[in-house]
């Protein structure tokens, strides 16, 4: 039999014998052929900024949504397979509308995240719930709850990550180093949208406009940038 | 509002468990008390079970510590208090895994109100008073009917003495009418040493006239400092 | 008379229970019939060396609810009877009433004391003709020329003669103490000491029962009734406070002063003279 790795990359199931999941480990590169994505920390709140890659100038920009609202308080930014992605937001709405539901009160950023890692973990089971192959999208997920402002990084083995400053997708590399250069704790929001812009600026091929990126902010309360919120952050730069 | 359940008790002991007679639920008495002030909550319950003319036990308590900051008191069928009480510690417990925290008084009454309305059509035959501390360390006592219909209020009664106790925690506690000005909070105007004295006499006032109130009361006082119990002897007659 | 009854025959003598009959059926349709004061009781009576003693709780209730603390079960029947009740308030205080004044008519013709079983026997066909409907569990007890007797009396007309006697639902609670510690020729001490602990039993371990002891003793040389002979409930707490209400507690919403005319005003005739 002709024996290379990819003997052990045909099952979500099967461990190489070196102990690895190929089929994971792919999810994780779809993960990051998807657009740039970068959260930012602060005191005031969470800052998340997206580019939008308009492929043809007839796409129509408001059709891309790569932020979503998962909670009052709770949004997501996402890169890789936007369609996986959307499973797993649909899955948090409907844990955190649950969690309303038993307790009157809003679910933490952490139990979100979990909830949402928990459904990126079920795959290969062969029942119908669940996926037959690992999500290929990595998420950043900002929030604000009894402890304040939160951001957390998902990615498709299931794991995550607690963080002030992340960057996911085909940018995140060098977005990842420029926010270890200029990132500080104590910054405002402002300046957490700013530099989240140009940050995404540097790592865009395309020159970043109002519409081809988003900002949403979660400071305490998610929302989303108009277009003119959007050119007045750009006109900072 | 609160709607109104009482199912068929049998009245004497059923002769036979097969027979169209035997049901499923039997009431042992007992009375419960709730008062709510600013910074502290006193919840009491008398400490007599009993089943028809029978005293079971003079020294069975019907208040259940579920956590820190929030106690449930229950009268009505024990066997069915028992059952909600230990499934709303496994909710707890649950809750406190998969949100690193423990369910604030607010979360744990809605919980028992969807825990009470999902045996809408076969109840729990427990009426129920949660008492405790909110977020804001504000005292708070919640009051239920068998199928979860809830309420929070700044005092309450359930079980067999409850209507004798209502009125004279009204006249006490609220303003004598609402055309009274100015307008009074529902939250009570008593010190918290005041709280416990009137719980204590109205307790002895119920033992004095209902026949399933007496023996002892137990008295669990929650304030900023934790949660403190005081007992009292009640008539034995 | 009704069409419906056509094979309705007219009863040649007794009671008739159509009402009694009337009222299950109401019952049964719904219907809710006004509800009446039962003695959830403890009676009992023993004999002892020279006479009989009786014993009663003083709790009255209606349903759950306490409705007289320190009632009175221990009925008047003749100088040297008595009778405790238990069952319907009304019909134990009656059906002793009507005895005792039946007793005393006899005695006036008579002219002699009054015997137990005189009592007994009227007891027992007053309520063997009401079927059971008079609801009066009875211990009877006394003290004439033929030496102490004790009986009890079951709501159908039934009756016992015993030693010892417990009734109502704590009649369980009282007999675990006769049956463990009665014998005979006790003392006047000791049946005392007994008959209220047979009645502490009853107060403390059936719900229907409470408050305080009632004793009787009846002997040959007379009758002593000691109304309260124990209060092992008294009131646990009060509160140190009160329940002063201050002025103003209750809102005044509107007044209107209506003054009495203050001298009375003669139209006709003469004042009286005022001195």
């Amino acid at each position: 039999m002709f024996l290379t790795r990819s003997e052990y990359d045909r099952g979500v199931n099967t461990f190489s014998p070196e102990g690895r999941l190929f089929q994971v480990e792919y999810a994780l590169e779809a993960s990051k052929l998807g657009s740039t994505a970068i959260g930012l920390l602060t005191r005031e709140g969470v800052v998340l900024a997206v580019e939008k890659q308009i492929t043809t100038s007839l796409l129509e920009p408001k059709s891309i949504e790569k932020i979503v609202m998962i909670d009052d308080c709770i949004g997501c930014a996402m890169s890789g397979l936007t369609a996986d992605a959307r499973t797993l937001m649909e899955h948090g709405r409907v844990e955190t509308q649950n969690h309303r539901f038993s307790y009157n009160e809003a679910m933490s950023v952490e139990s979100t995240t979990q909830a949402l890692c928990n459904l990126a973990l079920k795959f290969g089971e062969g029942d119908n719930e669940s996926m037959s192959r690992p999500f290929g999208a990595s998420l950043l997920i900002a929030g604000h709850d009894d402890n304040g402002p939160a951001l957390f990084h998902t990615d498709p083995s299931g794991s995550y990550w607690e963080t002030n400053a992340k960057a996911i997708g085909s940018g995140s590399e060098g977005a990842d180093t420029a926010l270890t250069d200029h990132y500080n704790r104590n910054m405002s929001l402002a300046e957490a949208e700013t530099l989240a812009l140009s940050i995404l600026k540097q790592v865009m091929e395309e020159d970043l406009t109002s519409l081809n990126v988003d900002i949403a902010s979660v400071a305490p309360e998610f929302h989303l940038y108009s277009a003119e919120e959007v050119e007045a952050v750009i006109a900072r730069l | 509002m609160s709607m109104v359940f009482a199912p068929q008790l049998a009245e004497a002991a059923p002769t036979s468990h097969a027979g169209a007679s035997w049901s499923p639920y039997d009431n042992n008495g007992g009375t419960c008390v709730a008062i709510a002030g600013g910074d502290y909550c006193v919840i009491a319950a008398d400490t007599r079970m009993s089943t028809g003319f029978s005293i079971l036990t003079r020294d069975h308590s019907k208040i259940h510590q579920i956590t820190e900051k929030c106690v449930l008191a229950s009268s009505g069928f024990q066997a069915d208090i028992r059952a909600l009480q230990k499934n709303l510690d496994a909710r707890h417990q649950i809750y406190q895994h998969q949100h690193s925290k423990q369910m604030s008084c607010p979360a744990m009454a809605q919980l028992l109100s969807n825990t009470l309305y999902y045996k809408r059509f076969f109840p729990y035959y427990a009426f129920n008073v949660l008492g405790g501390l909110d977020t804001e360390g504000k005292g708070c006592v919640y009051t239920y009917d068998a199928v979860g219909s809830y309420e929070r209020s700044g005092y309450s009664s359930q079980g067999s003495g409850q209507t004798l106790i209502m009125p004279v925690l009204d006249n006490q506690l609220k303003s004598a009418s609402p055309l009274v000005l100015p307008p009074r909070e529902s939250s009570t105007p008593l010190t918290e040493s005041e709280a416990v004295d009137l719980i204590k006499d109205t307790f002895a006032s119920a033992a004095e006239r209902d026949i399933y109130t007496g023996d002892g009361v137990e008295i669990v006082i929650i304030n900023k400092n934790g949660i403190r119990r005081e007992t009292m002897p009640l008539k034995r007659d | 008379m009704s069409k419906t009854g056509v094979n309705e025959v007219l009863s040649k003598g007794g009671f008739s229970f159509d009402l009694c009959r009337r009222n299950a059926m109401l019952q049964q349709q719904g219907a809710k019939l006004p509800k009446y004061r039962k003695t959830g009781t403890t009676i009992v009576g023993l004999i002892f060396k020279d006479g009989v003693i009786l014993g009663a709780d003083t709790r009255a209730t209606e349903g759950e609810i306490v409705c007289d603390k320190n009632c009175e079960k221990i009925h008047y029947l003749a100088p040297n009877i008595s009778c405790c009740g238990a069952g319907t308030a009304a019909d134990t205080e009656n059906v002793t009433d009507m005895i005792s004044s039946q007793l005393t008519l006899h005695r006036y013709a008579t002219g002699r004391v009054s015997r137990v079983v005189t009592a007994l026997t009227m007891l027992k066909s007053h309520l063997f003709g009401y079927q059971g409907q008079v609801s009066a569990a009875l211990v009877l007890g006394g003290v004439d020329v033929t030496g102490p007797h004790l009986h009890a009396v079951y709501p159908h007309g039934s009756t016992d003669t015993l030693p010892f006697a417990t009734m109502g639902s704590g009649s369980l609670a009282a007999m675990s103490v006769f049956e463990s510690r009665y014998k005979e020729d006790l003392t006047r001490d000791e049946g005392m000491e007994i008959v209220s602990a047979a009645i502490c039993a009853g107060i403390f371990n059936d719900l229907g029962s409470g408050s305080n002891v009632d004793l009787c003793i009846i002997t040959k040389e007379g009758k002593e009734y000691l109304r309260n002979y124990q209060q092992p409930n008294p009131r646990s707490y009060t509160r140190s406070k009160g329940y002063d209400f201050k002025n103003g507690h209750t809102a005044v919403l509107s007044t209107n002063i209506t003054q009495l005319r203050q001298h009375v005003q003669v139209l006709e005739g003469d004042a009286m003279e005022e001195e």
